[in-house]
């Protein structure tokens, strides 16, 4: 019925809980704020701030700016803060920054130029303003 | 034993109450899997080879500029312009800004303009605002507030450059003809 197709139609997500999964590809690079309840997977560039759920900045994914967020999972670049109740970092991260988070995991060989300080749980839920911090 | 028990009750918020530390470890087999069942996710995730196209779901909002130079598909809002090559933009989808593309297919809401190529409004649009195009096509029930301007990849200035040197080039000639003569 159409005759002028999309050249690549994108296929609607399927129903259910993937519908909150947010996919940013690696050819995407995003300036400015990034809001979801849902679930967010970075494999581009993103310059500025994440509020999620869970957040994944994969492989080869590079990030300038702060995430907030209840799992966060770096396997990318990273160049900021992040705050997290569980942080894990991989093999092939690299963050500068600040990790603030209840639990971290930190992979072997993964690159850390980071402070890292602990914080309750309740830190996080109270979280509604970040605090400044210098570099 | 007692950090696997914090770990996974800490996302709940609820109590971080540590356990006795003189618990045993005999539930070992049930507790131990369940940091490698949380981890396992995580790096199939990562894995996945989906890194093409790019989506937008309904939860997220995004507020600034998205660029790409491969698809895009967007379900949630965006604040901002977004550039892409395909842009699909869902039917629960709203966008306040400029959407440029080679070929853009709106089903949801845009408040601002459309530059693409191919551009296609289907049933469930809301269009505010202008469309620039080189090739359109509205499904019936869309909705269109807004001028429809077949001047995609036409630059403005471009003509106006063009004609003037003509003009001028013609005067002088004229003007040399009718002394001549």
């Amino acid at each position: 019925m159409s005759s002028t197709p999309l050249r690549a139609p994108a296929k609607a997500p399927p129903n259910g809980a993937e519908m909150a999964v947010s996919h940013l590809g690696r050819a995407l690079s995003v300036t400015g704020t990034l809001d979801t309840d849902g679930e967010v997977h970075i494999h581009g560039k993103i310059q500025g701030r994440i509020n999620a759920d869970r957040m994944v900045l994969s492989a080869g994914a590079a990030m300038d700016g702060d995430i907030v967020a209840r799992d966060v999972q770096i396997a990318g670049r990273l160049n900021g803060r992040i705050f997290a109740v569980n942080v894990t970092l991989d093999a092939s991260a690299d963050v500068t920054g600040r990790i603030f988070h209840h639990t971290v995991t930190v992979a072997r060989g993964a690159r850390v130029d980071a402070r890292m300080p602990w914080r309750p749980p309740s830190y996080f839920e109270t979280l509604d303003q970040l605090p400044e911090t210098r570099p | 034993m007692t950090i696997f028990n914090r770990n996974d009750k800490a996302p709940d918020g609820s109590d971080i109450v540590t356990p006795p530390r003189e618990m045993p470890a005999p539930p070992v087999t049930a507790e131990t899997k369940r940091p490698v069942a949380t981890a396992q996710p995580i790096t199939s995730s990562v894995s996945s080879p989906s890194s093409g196209v790019s989506l937008i779901s309904k939860a997220l909002k995004i507020t600034g500029q998205l660029e790409s130079t491969e698809d895009i598909r967007i379900d949630g809002e965006i604040d901002g312009d977004v550039r892409g090559v395909s842009v699909t933009v869902g039917s629960n989808a709203k966008i306040k800004g400029t959407v440029y593309g080679d070929a853009v297919e709106l089903s949801g809401t845009v408040n601002g303009k459309i530059e693409a190529k191919k551009v296609v409004l289907t049933s469930t649009a809301r269009m505010s605002g202008d469309v620039i195009h080189q090739d359109i096509k509205i499904e019936s029930g869309a909705f269109i507030d807004g001028h429809c301007r077949p001047e995609f990849g036409k630059a403005g200035p471009k003509p106006a450059a063009v004609y003037k040197p003509n003009a001028a080039a013609v005067k002088p000639a004229d003007a040399e003809f009718e002394a001549k003569h």
